[in-house]
Parts: structure tokens; sequence; C-alpha cells
């Protein structure tokens, strides 16, 4: 299954139970202007499960925007992907907490969990708290999430060009997000 | 003679720290000049200050570009007036494809200049065209700005892009470092048939190398941020001959 959800238009489930051989693929997009509290549950129930959830935000004002997600892994042989990427502007705040949760019997779990923040102002926030709670041998799991700024020697390449400044900034935004957003049927940041 | 570029007792640094000491130059169109030099003497600095670059700060100076005052203008003004700079260290954009790259650059300009966008059609023949003249594949259209290239590929790169940018007045800052023979081939080829009376280039180097494949009109020495000579291509034998040590400054 493929789903999408743009908040404001649709409204996300607060949880989901995968059974066995089941596949879910979940794009959740929080455009500009939407301040939510996002709290979602995916439970992988049965053998051979599957999830590949991502998210993109976009905030430039002074939205808050608050992300919670858990990944449990209840029995073997389950895969689960989590991708958030998110673009803080203005004095926005942005938090994500992923937790995953791999139980005593769910050997051979994979599971992969990114996070990522691109911050365009000094008094935008971006909180990032990934855990993983493993309590099984003969996994493989990792998180990584990383927080920076648009680069300035990009900005100025794409300006040596001929990109005016802002255009070169949308661009730095829209490939940031593109990961996600292709997946949502989303080719520009602008119509979020 | 029809000057396009005239730098007037340039002082400019970065950090604080003062680093171009009263450079003065004059290029006229149709010229080639070269600019040579031990490391440290400033060579990227003049290009960083004749590109824009906000990190870099001009301290006292003047310098007229087309009867323009150059260092008014923001770095996207100076390359929609026909200047272009080759990155000594072409910068990587992720997610950003050459394809994409190009199409944003070429229509700014034209937008600049009062000009319908280039029509898909128009802006693919002209891609085409001048990849082949840095000999790039069809691939390379596709992928992302300079991450994962090669340091020969990176330089075609910065060689295709002037291609289609056709600039006015190119400065190559120390194109030919870590290139093979071969890339810097492709790269003064692409150089010499862009030259034209109407045009010209300042090729920064620290060796002759490069300068074996692009001739220069004139060759300046810059020594401790100042130009300490100015001559022709006897000046190139002397230095690597006896080095920059027999130049004084």
């Amino acid at each position: 299954m493929d789903s999408v959800y743009v908040i404001g238009r649709d409204a996300v489930p607060s949880f989901l139970r995968l059974a066995e051989g089941e596949s879910l693929r979940m794009t959740i997009v929080v455009p500009e202007g939407e301040s939510c509290r996002l709290a979602l549950e995916i439970d992988l129930d049965g053998p051979g499960a599957s999830l590949d959830l991502a998210g993109a935000t976009l905030s430039s004002g002074g939205e808050q925007v608050d992300i919670s997600v858990v990944v449990r892994h209840n029995v073997p042989g389950c895969h689960s992907g989590q991708l958030f990427k998110s673009v803080v502007g203005g004095s926005a705040k942005v938090s994500f907490n992923g937790l995953v949760y791999v139980a005593q019997d769910a050997v051979r779990t994979v599971a992969h969990q990114q996070n990522h923040s691109l911050l365009l102002s000094e008094t935008a926030v971006a909180e990032s708290r990934p855990q993983l709670e493993i309590y099984a041998d003969d996994v493989e799991c990792s998180h990584g999430a990383t927080t920076g700024y648009l680069n300035p020697e990009e900005l100025f390449y794409m300006r040596s060009r001929g990109i005016p400044e802002d255009e070169a900034r949308r661009m730095q935004v829209e490939a940031f997000l593109a990961p996600v957003l292709l997946r949502a049927g989303i080719d520009k940041a602008d119509s979020l | 003679m029809d000057t396009l570029l005239e730098i007037r007792d340039l002082h400019a640094g970065i950090e604080g720290k003062e680093i171009l000491k009263g450079v003065n130059l004059t290029i006229n169109r149709g010229e080639v000049h070269a600019i040579m030099g031990p490391n440290g003497a400033g060579k990227s600095t003049l290009s960083a200050v004749l590109a824009g670059r906000p990190d870099y700060k001009v301290l006292s100076g003047s310098v007229s570009y087309d009867g323009r005052d150059l260092l008014a203008m923001a770095p996207e003004e100076r390359s929609w007036a026909g200047i272009f700079l080759s990155f000594q260290y072409p910068v990587e954009i992720p997610g950003v494809s050459i394809t994409n790259f190009m199409k944003a650059a070429l229509n700014a300009r034209r937008k600049a200049a009062g000009l319908p966008e280039l029509k898909p059609a128009e802006f693919l023949k002209l891609l085409k065209e001048k990849m082949a003249f840095v000999q790039m594949k069809g691939e390379f259209a596709k992928r992302e700005v300079n991450v994962g290239f090669s340091g020969g590929e990176k330089k075609r790169n910065e060689i295709f892009q002037m291609a289609m940018l056709e600039p006015v007045l190119s400065i190559l800052d120390e194109t030919d470092s870590g290139l093979d023979v071969d890339a810097l081939r492709i790269v003064a080829d692409g150089v010499n048939r862009l030259r034209s009376p109407q045009t010209a280039s300042i090729v920064i180097t620290h060796y002759q190398r490069l300068l074996e494949y692009i001739v220069p009109d004139v060759v300046h020495v810059l020594k401790n941020g100042r130009i300490v000579a100015t001559g022709g291509a006897e000046l190139v034998q002397q230095i690597e001959t006896q080095g920059y040590d027999s130049i004084d400054g």
C-alpha cells in the first residue's frame, strides 16, 4: 500500500498494524503554515512485514511542528525505514522524536532511521531525538540525524552563474526535500 | 583600444587581513592575460573579488567593468553582465542536476536581459552542443552538479558552463591544477575556441604548463598582493628557469 498524507488536508492515523508479509509505504507532508502535533505508532506484528515511512516539513513563520513516531518490531524478519526531512525558517520550531523498538524475539530485524534538518534562520529551531531500544540479537539497526544551514559556498557558486540569491535558496530547499516530496508526487516546494 | 576591465589601486582581503595591496590592471577586449604568482600572492583573492564573493571585503580602490562600477554589483548581476569565474575548487550541489542548474542560470540571465525563457527543445540542443564541446557524454546532464565528479570532470564542467554562458570576461582560477594532460587539452581547447575580439580572459596559474596551451597576450606576476612585473611570454620563461624569487616585489 502506498499512502500520502498532507497535513491540513488529510487526517493521519495514530496507530497502524502490519500483518505477515504486509508492506506499507507512507509519506507525510507538513506544508508551510501548518502547525501540528503528530503521534504515530506502527506495530510490525507479522513476519516479513515491511514499512517505508518518510516525512517532509516546511515551516517558515512561527509554526510549531511536533512529530513523534514509534515503530515496534514485534516479530522476526521485518523491515522498517524512516526518512524525515525538515526545512525550518523564521521562528518555527520542529521537533522529531523517533523510537524504534525491537522485541527480544524479533531477530533478523532491519531498521533504519534518518532525520535531517535544514535551518533557514538563526531563530528557527529543529530538535531531533532518535532512539533505538533493542532487545534482540542478530539485527541491523541504524539511525542518523543532522542539522545544518544552507551552504554559503553553494549559494555563491549558483549566484556566480547568474542564479539570483532567492532562487538559489529555493533550489537548495527543493533539492533537500526532493527525496521525500517526489514520493508524494510533489515536484516543487512552491506548491506546498 | 577597447577597455573591458580596469582595476585601480585595489586593496582587499578576508577576515580583516589585507591580501591585495594595491593592484592595478587594465584588460582590453580581445586579450588574454595570464596572472602568475607564488602561493599566497593573492591570485585567488583577486578572482574572488572580481566575482563578488561575499566573504571577501574590498578595502579601497575601484574596478570598472564595461564602464560600470563592478564592485557595486551583486554576483548574479556580474554574471548577467558577462563575467564568468571558473572555480579553483568547483562546489558540489547535491540534489541539483546539471540540466536544472544550467536552465536556471540561462533563464535568469535571459530574464535580466528582457528575453523570454528558452524553449525546452532549444535548451536541449544548446546543452548537447556544449557538452560535445568538452567531450561530456549524455548522462552527464542528469548528474548532480559536481557530486562524485573526478578532479578532471569538475574542471571540464566549469568549461562546459563557461561555454553555455558565453561570457565576455572569463576568469580561470588555477583551472590547470590537478588536471592530467588530456583534461588540460580539453580545457585549453574550450578556452581557445571561445576567444574572440569581443571577449577577454584572465588565466590565473601557478605553473607555465597551461600557458603552453592557452597563449597569453600579456603576463603579470602577482607577488605579496601587488603586480610586480608585466611582460610577454619571456616572463613565463624567466619564472620557469629562475623561479618567482628572480622577480622583485
